[in-house]
Formats: structure tokens, sequence, C-alpha cells
């Protein structure tokens, strides 16, 4: 007897199994059993490839442009000359170096003379992006990647008017004799020197030219920046550490999202929603796969009993329907990867022109990144439920009701679960936010398959209630329960995705666009006088210049509240230090921001801003120290982007001796509405009661203060005033008369600053458009593939109840109620996840106010009926078309 | 070439133990045709599926051709399946997905024969169905397809015929045919014939009638027809 046994081995080759596979495949293919479940593994590396390739691509690009404006990769400023060591070791490490020397001066010719801020640079300049010079002034000019020879300056249009010269003249700065050869339209980094570099127009020469000059002495007032670059981001992170550890803090290496909150600021929340949507996108897409495979699975358990009855063994069916998976997921990655390179192609073609810059190339990586995640996918969602037909039994032969092995029942969720952390790690690279989105997740299915559990079993007895057609719907939804709970489960999900995404997206958009809207002033002026304001504001009105309202600006500091000195714990949170171009903040490094520059200036320049510690006792100082100088205000209306948190904000002819304060200022200071708060005032001490706490947006490029008073509190004090123009580009030049005009007024030029703001977004809101349309997709995929799941039990239950002599009419009802009850509920459900997930995004990752979305509340339900429905019945309406006959004899 | 020993089969559900075969004792001799009837639920199914080893027995054992299925785990008796064994369902069976002529190609196929194909169409044309040899299941009739699947069960040349209700979803005359061609090529292949059935006249039609009541082996006779062969000779 063994010997009979051992004899018997399966003479089956791979070649007959793999034919065998080939074979079922096209047949499933033809068949459309596998399609769907090809066409969600082709939809997972569609968009994963895609959005790779395109944040690939993009990101780089971004971060070419953003490196544009630092006309480098890395910036060290100092407003003394750092070591020359520093630049030997970047060269050592293979980095790319310029310098860079900006101070004010002013330029001479034989006509006229006006303040410039000069710039002097190295012969490397620019590292990155290209100045732009021209021939004549005012005209577009074409770009360089240098700066002016030995000898020679470039200016700024608008200078050569006010100095009454043309190209080809000379000029002094200070006891050099330069020739004028070009006109300067635009250089990289204009923003980046702070006031030195926004004092007037701009006069660049050679750095070997300076020292002819002979402005910069010891002591002067000058800006030292070295540029770095490479091609290695490695390179560039440890020449910084070694900058780190060399200098203790000494001397600090910033990036360009050092040098722009707004610019880091859009570039983090699109990468946050780009690395969102991928994640939606492939988990929906695995969702996806992981339904159609089931079914498919599913339908095949009674091809694996016959096989199994002519004699193959449980391997053979492992291999057979291993090689299915293979050749499908390979036909995948080579069609997903290459229509996931021509969405990348056809988004870089929608955004042409918003993309001003070469983009590098991309890398062969987003199409690993598309391939591994195919077999990922199959690996956790797919290949369980089909290695399950393995243990398929051939008694199956005889007796279809068999139940299916319980190996299939659970195993491939906890493979599909543990296949989904891993994607989600693998994408994010971040655990917290994998524990975060896992741990939510799961807590959102687990109550949703408890809430949905019960609301079904609740409805049968309300179904029961109504006419035939509710009721066949309502029973029907009440028999499939388990199916449904987990039907509503995986529509809710998606639907919930797809209302986060939606949400987000016009959230972060909206308030992008709130924050730099189309008309936002370009232009600051400060230190204008009382006596001035009327006459700044008719040249404006004369010359067609948007200007604003004139805030009165004066440095005030808390000394008491309620008669005693406030002691803050911490020191006061990045955001507000961040602050506002009006607001005075401990920031002196030089090379810093535009902000901290314009702060640090404003230190100097608003009267009497002296510093008085050492007039008061050491303790005290070190307080006052601390609690710092502040530009205030007053003001009869509310500033605009200012919301009151609590109190009520003066009407007009309001009382003197109130303040309204900043709320995480009033926070940070343990201020109450109701305090009385005393301040010290060019050395005269002002009362006042806090009447309001303010929100203030600082971002949004206008003034803003911590503190503001009621009118008539401190206007007898002393005060300059701030405004803002938008100053259109050829408009620039009335600069020139109105500096003329008003000697003493600072003027800010931002608006190139806000340009590449404008820009940068544009771009990012392209792209999240696009990310969201491809989640969209995804999301489609998986309700289609869900109502599919069930699908051959409903044929069966319908045909039969045709034979049984129900009209078309009561079945199709019948179906459109059960499709759109279960629509309807994942809506509901939907809505309030998709609420309750943004408040967590938009709080905790965005940084957005969270405001509950009340049409969603109406529309998410109703999205859920009528897509569920629509698709449901779109399946379904074979049901009625075939004979009932053909039904019945297909699903037998 | 079927010997089955004390076989029984229980299994678990929520009133308790059921006992479905309960010692049944059988022995087959090669070449011989054995109808196996009973009222439904008397366990004629169970029984088939136990000796064609697609189930595993509670107790006994069942031996086919001296390979003692008991000793056997589902890898091994899938292989034996494939050496020695046809089968013919009521419910035919065929791949939806492949034509008739791969539906009988496919377990030559199977058994790593080149000739399949050939061999496939001879068997389709000896079951008279030369000319449908590439419509799909759903394209033929309930006897049509019964008749591949006759075909599919001879292709390999098993030397063990399981039927299990072969005319059970057709029609008296369709079913008559059927019946017909079984026997012939039963005959033919001299092949050994297990059929299920609670058809009286087809179970008269075999050797021996095996009679199973509630799990349990009331008689085991031989048939008219047998008896009638025998006097004959």
């Amino acid at each position: 007897m063994s010997d009979a046994v051992s004899s018997l081995s399966s003479n089956k080759s791979f070649s007959t199994l793999f034919s065998l596979a080939l074979r079922l495949l096209w047949r499933d293919w033809q068949g459309g059993e596998i399609r769907l479940l090809f066409i969600a593994l082709v939809m997972a590396v569609t968009s994963v490839t895609g959005i790779a390739l395109f944040t690939d691509r993009l990101e780089k690009a971004l971060l070419l442009e953003s490196a544009n404006m630092l006309a480098a990769d890395r910036v060290l400023g100092s407003g003394r000359q750092p070591p020359q060591e520093i630049l030997l070791e970047a060269e050592s490490l293979g980095l790319r170096t310029a310098r860079t020397l900006s101070f004010t001066s002013m330029a001479f010719s034989d006509t006229g003379n006006m303040l410039v801020a000069a710039k002097a640079v190295s012969d490397a300049y620019p590292l990155r992006g290209e100045v732009i010079i021209a021939d004549q002034p005012f005209i577009r000019g074409a770009p360089i990647v240098s700066g002016p020879p030995p000898g020679e300056v470039w200016l700024e249009s608008r200078a050569l008017p006010a100095l009454g010269i043309d190209v080809g003249d000379s000029v002094f700065v200070g006891e050099a004799e330069l020739t004028v050869s070009k006109i300067i339209i635009a250089e990289p980094d204009r923003q980046q020197g702070g006031m030195m570099d926004n004092a007037g127009p701009r006069l660049m020469l050679n750095m070997a030219d300076v020292e002819q000059t002979n402005v910069v002495q010891l002591g002067s007032r000058v800006s030292y920046r070295y540029l770095f670059a490479g091609e290695e981001l490695e390179t560039l992170d440890s020449f910084s550490e070694w900058i780190a550890e060399q200098y203790e803090g000494e001397y600090r290496i910033r990036d360009v999202r050092d040098e722009s909150e707004e610019i880091s600021d859009a570039l983090n929340k699109a990468e946050s929603f780009l690395l969102l949507g991928s994640l939606f996108a492939v988990l929906l897409a695995g969702v996806a796969i992981a339904l159609t495979a089931k079914r498919y699975s599913e339908r095949h358990y009674d091809y694996v009993a016959i096989l199994k009855t002519f004699g193959c063994t449980s391997n053979e069916i492992g291999v057979i329907y291993l090689a299915i998976q293979s050749v499908l997921v390979f036909v995948s990655i080579v069609f997903g990867c290459l229509l996931g390179w021509l969405v990348h192609h056809v988004i870089l073609r929608l955004l042409e022109a918003v993309i001003t810059v070469d983009l590098p190339a991309a890398g062969y990586q987003p199409f690993v990144i598309g391939s591994l995640t195919a077999v990922i996918c199959l690996l956790s969602f797919a290949l369980p439920p089909l290695l399950a037909l393995r243990a398929t039994s051939p008694l199956r032969v005889l007796r279809k009701d068999l139940d299916q092995q319980k190996f299939g029942a659970n195993v491939p969720y906890a493979f599909g679960i543990l296949g989904t952390i891993f994607l989600v790690y693998w994408y994010s690279q971040d655990f917290i936010l994998t524990t975060v989105l896992v741990s939510s997740v799961a807590a959102i299915a687990l109550f949703l398959s408890v809430l949905s559990y019960f609301l079904l079993r609740s409805s049968s007895s309300v179904g029961m209630k109504a006419g035939s057609a509710w009721k066949l719907a309502m029973t029907a939804a009440r028999r499939r329960r388990k199916q449904n709970v987990l039907q509503v489960m995986v529509f809710s999900v998606t639907i919930m995705s797809l209302l986060i995404l939606t949400l987000l997206r016009t959230d972060l958009i909206d308030d992008w666009q709130s924050q730099l809207p189309e008309n936002t002033p370009n232009h600051f002026m400060m230190n204008i006088t009382q006596s001035q304001i009327d006459g700044i504001e008719t040249f404006f009105s004369e010359n067609d210049v948007q200007s604003n309202a004139f805030y009165p600006l004066i440095s005030a500091r808390v000394i008491s509240v309620n008669g005693e000195i406030p002691e803050p714990e911490d020191e006061l949170g990045a955001d507000d230090e961040r602050s506002s171009i009006t607001e005075d903040a401990q920031s002196n490094e030089e090379g810093g921001s535009l902000y901290d520059q314009a702060r640090s200036e404003l230190d100097s320049t608003t009267a009497n801003a002296s510093t008085e510690e050492g007039e008061a006792d050491a303790e005290q100082g070190q307080v006052r120290g601390r609690l710092g100088r502040r530009q205030v205000t007053w003001a009869d209306e509310l500033p605009r982007d200012n919301l009151i948190t609590n109190g009520d904000w003066w009407g007009e002819g309001a009382a003197p001796g109130y303040v309204s304060i900043e709320d995480d200022y009033a926070g940070w200071l343990d201020i109450e509405i109701g305090d009385r708060v005393e301040f010290e005032i060019n050395q005269q001490t002002v009362f006042a009661e806090v009447s309001s706490f303010r929100s203030v947006r600082w971002d949004n490029m206008q003034p803003n203060f911590f503190i503001i008073f009621s009118p008539g509190t401190i206007d007898h004090l002393g005060a300059t005033f701030i405004s803002t123009a938008l100053m259109e580009s050829d408009q620039k030049i009335l600069l020139n008369d109105l500096v003329r005009l008003f000697p003493t007024m600072v003027v800010i030029e931002i608006d190139a600053l806000i340009e590449q703001v404008q820009n940068i977004i544009a771009q990012v809101t392209s792209a999240i458009e696009l990310i969201s349309v491809l989640v969209l997709v995804c999301g489609a995929l998986v309700l289609l593939a869900c109502v599919n799941a069930t699908l051959d039990e409903r044929f069966h239950e319908n045909a039969i109840l045709r034979t049984l002599g129900a009209g078309k009419r009561l079945i199709l009802s019948s179906l459109l109620i059960e499709f759109a009850s279960i629509g309807a509920l994942a809506g509901i459900i939907a809505t309030v996840g998709a609420e309750a997930s943004l408040y967590y995004l938009q709080e905790q990752v965005f940084e957005q106010e969270f405001n509950l979305h009340y049409w969603v509340w109406i529309a998410g339900p109703l999205l859920g009926m009528v897509l569920i429905a629509g698709l449901g019945m779109n399946s379904t309406r074979e049901v009625v078309s075939t004979s009932p006959l053909n039904v019945l004899r297909r699903v037998v | 070439m079927i010997r089955i020993e004390n076989l029984t089969k229980s299994v678990d559900t929520s009133e308790g133990l059921l006992t479905i075969l309960d010692s049944v004792s059988l022995n087959i001799d090669e070449g011989q045709a054995v109808a196996i009837v009973g009222a439904s639920g008397s366990g004629k199914s169970t029984l088939l599926g136990l000796m064609a080893g697609l189930d595993k027995a509670t107790s006994g054992d069942v031996v086919l051709d001296g390979n003692s299925l008991n000793a056997m785990d589902e890898e091994q008796r899938a292989i034996l399946r494939g050496k020695l064994v046809g089968f013919v369902f009521q419910s035919f069976q065929l791949l939806p997905s492949l034509t008739a002529l791969e539906n009988v190609m496919l377990p030559i196929e199977l058994k790593g024969d080149s000739a399949a194909s050939e061999k496939a169409k001879n068997l389709l044309a000896r079951v008279g169905l030369e000319e449908r040899g590439h419509h799909y299941p759903n394209q033929l009739s309930g006897g049509e397809q019964q008749r591949v699947a006759i075909a599919r069960a001879f292709a390999t040349e098993a030397r063990i015929l399981f039927a299990d209700e072969p005319t059970g979803n057709l029609d008296t005359a369709t079913g008559a045919k059927i019946v017909e061609l079984l026997f012939d090529l039963n005959r033919e292949f001299s092949t050994t014939l297990v059929l299920v059935t609670h058809d009286e006249r087809l179970a008269q039609k075999c050797d021996r009638i095996v009679r199973l009541v509630a799990g349990e082996v009331v008689s085991d006779k031989e048939t008219s027809a047998r008896q009638g062969e025998v006097a004959s000779v």
C-alpha cells in the first residue's frame, strides 16, 4: 500500500499549468471577470506613478524656482564678514560659492544724486536663477547668469531718469567712478536683502570694485551674504551641519523655507495634500483590488473544485493562480506605468503656463514606486483570497452549498490591513502620521460598522410598513445585512475620502486666495509724518494708484497688568514671533527675511525706540527685555483680516482709554477682558482697559498689530504713519517722484515677492486639483467594485423573483430603494466622518481654522444616494433585460 | 477495484453529532456498474464523495485499486484521482469560460498529454458534438452539456467513473439518450462505474443496486440486467 502511495506523484509540468493559467486568464478577460481587477491594479499603478512622477519633478522644479529667490540653494548672512574658511570648506565639499555685499549709498551723476540699494556681487553670482538685464530702461530685458564685470554697474530703470543719465554714462559710488553698462530689470534674490535692498533702486556692481568706493568702513551698516549651491542635497545638509557645529549658532545656513514663510507654508501644505491624496488613491485602489479579487476568487471556487477532481493538487492550484496573478500584475505595471507617464505629461501640459522653469528629467524611482505598489497591493489585498482557493474542497462539485473554507474568511483582511499600514508608512515615511491615520481609519471603520449594523437592523421594521417595493428592498437589505454593513463601510470610507479631499482642496485654495487676493498692496510706505498724509494721498489719486488706510505707528511696551509685572513663563510661540511687517520682534540677524529686516529697520527708524533696560533694576530689566517693545496703533475701524474673539470692538466715536489685544499675545501675558494695562510709550505712562481680544491673520502682507488703542488714547504721544499701496509694474517709475517729494519716507517694495508667491500658489493649486481628480477616479472604481461584489446574489434572487411573476417595475424600484438607502446611509456616515477628520487635519496638519461645511450635510447624503443608486442600477439593469432562465443558468 | 471498509461519516451540527454514513462496507469489482440508490438525505452523495476521495471519512477506509485513501493526504488523493478517476455530475460542472472542446481537453492536458486536442475532438465526435466544439457551455442545451461532461469523463481513460445523478437535470427523453451514451462508453472503455441516482429505471441498467436508508446499506442486489447477462453467458 505504502508503495502505491509513494508512487503517486504529479506529472503536470510547469508549462502545462502555466498555459492553463494563461488560458483561464484570457477567458476571464473575455468574459469580463478579471477586467475590474485589472483596471483597479492599473489605476493603483497609474495614480501612484503619475503622482510620484509629477510631484518628483514639480518638487524639484519648485525647489529650483524657490532657490532662484535666493540665487542659491543655501545662504549664510551676517552683518559682519564671515570667515573665509567657510567658503573654503564649501568648495572642498564640491559646492559652488558666491558672495554678495549689500549696503545703502548715494549715487552721484553730473546732474543728480539719489539713495540706491547697492549690491556688490562676486563673479560666480548668481548660483541659481538669472539676472534679467536690458540695454534700455523700462523694457523687458533678457536673462544672463552673471553680475556686472569690474568697472561697470547695472542700474534699475527708475534710477536713470532720477540721476539724469543714460546707458553708457558714468556714476560715482563713493569714490569710484563706474560706467552704467546695462539696465537691471530683475534679479533672483532681490527681496532677500531686506530693508538694505529695498531702500532705493538697485545698483549692482562687481565685488572687486567695492574697495575702490571706500564706502564700506568698519562699523558700516552692511549685509554680507555667502551663497552656496550643489547638486546633492546630502552635501548641502552636511555642510549646514558643519556650520552649525563649527560656529555654534553664530552663523546659520538658511534655505528658501527659512527665507519665505509664505512659500514654505504653501509648499508644506501642498506636499501634505499630495501625500494625503496619493495615500487615498492607493488605499482606494487597494480596496477596489481587494473587493474585485474577493469576487474573482469566489467565482473560481467551482473551477478549483473541478480542477481538483481532475487531479490538480493544492500546490498546483497555487501555481496556476500565482501565474495568473503574476501575468496580471506584470501587464498592469506596464500599462499603469505608461498611463502614469501620460497622466503626468497631461498635468504638465495643463500647467505649462504656470510652470516657468525647465523641469528636471524624471528619474526611475517613480516607476519603481508604482510597480512596487502593484506588487504590494496584490500581495496584501488580492493574493490571500486567491491563495485561499487552494484550500477549496473538491467535494464542492457535489455540494455547491458547501461553506467555503474558514481560511478565506478573515486572513485576507489581516493581510489587507498589514499591507495598508505598510503602504501608508512607505509613502509617508512618517511613523506618527502612519499611527494617526491607521488608528483613526480603524476607529472610524469600527464605529461605522457598529452604526450601520444597527441602522440597517432598524430599517427593516420601518420598511415593512411601506409599499411592496419598499418591503422588498428593506427585507433584502436586512437579509444581506452582513454584506451591506461591509458595503456601507466601504462606501462611507470612499465617499468620506472624496469629501475630505474636496473640502480640504477648496479650503486650502480659498485660504491662499484670500491670503493674497488679486489687488494685494505690493508696496509699504513707512516713516510718514502726519503732515505728509494729505500730500501722499493727493499724489496717489493724481497718478491713479490705489492707496489704503494710514495707520499710526508708535513703539510701546507693556509695564504692568492690574498693577503687577507680567511674568510669562514661555517664550512667545513661533507663529506669534513671526508677526507682521509692522511688528517689533527680537530678530536682529542680518540676512534674515524681509520681515525680520523690516522689523529691525523699524527699530532704528521709529522715533524714540530707545532701550531703557539700563535705567531700571536688573530684574525688572530682564522681564522688560522679554516683554519687548511692540509697534502699536490706534484705529476707529477693525482692520481687515482681524476678528474679535472676545469682548467688543469700539464703534465710531469711541471713548479713549481702551485697548484691543491680539488673543495669543493676551494669553501669553495672562491678560483678561477688563484688565487695566500700563504701557510705556515715548517715556510716558499710559493706562488702558482691555475691551477686546482679536485674532490676526499675520500672513496677509498687511499692517498688523498686537495692540490697538481706541482713538484719543495715545494720539498726543507723537507717531509716524504706515500705509500700503498697489502699484503695477508700469507705475514703479512714480517711486522716484514719491521719494523725492517725501524724502523721509521709507518705501518697501514687495511686488516681486508677492508675484513669486502667487505664482507658486497657482502651481500647487493646479497640482492639487489634478490629484483630487485622480482620487475621484479611484473612488469611483471602489464604488463600482463594491456594487459588483454582491451582484451575483442580487442577480440570482431577482431572477427567481421574476420567475415567480414579479414585474420589472417592482424589481427595479426595490433595487433602486435598496441602493439609494445604502447610499444615503453611507453618505450620512461619510459626512460625519469627513467633518471629524477635517477638524483634525485642518487644525493639526494644515494649520487652518476649521469651520463646519453646512452644504456638505445635504450634499454628502445626496451624493451617496445618487452615486450608489446610479452605479447599482447601471450594474443590475441586466436583471430585468435578460431572461430569468439565462440568469439562473448563468449563476447556477 | 473499490473496497469500502466500515465507512462512517459524521458531522458536527448545532443539534449534536449527525451520522450521515454508518459503517458502510462494500466491494466493487473491476468493470462492474453499481447504482447507489436511496431517498434524499440517505447519504448517497456522501458515499460517492468518500469513494472518489473528494472528502475524508470519520472512520473506516476506502481502497481504490489497492490505494488506501485513509492513508493519503488531499494532495495524494488529488494525484490518485487524476490517474484513476473520472466524474459525471448532475449539474454538468463544465468550466463556463472554456469551450466544449477545451473542457474535454482540460483533464488530458493536466495529464501532460500533448495529443489533447486530437483526443478531445475524437471524444466529442463520439458523443455526437463534433460540430459544437467551439461553443461555450451557456450556448449548449442541458443534454449537450452533459454529453460534453461525459466526453470529458472518459477523456483520461479513467478506470473508475463516478456519476452523480447524471440525468437529474435533464428531461426524460434526453436523459434516456445520455444514459445510453454513458453505458455504451462504459462498456467500450471497460470502466468501473459507480452511479448515484434515485431513478430506479436507470439503476436497473447497472449490474448491482446498493440501497441506502439513513446512511446504512439496507440491500445490495444484482439487477435483472446482470442476471440476464449471466444467464446468457
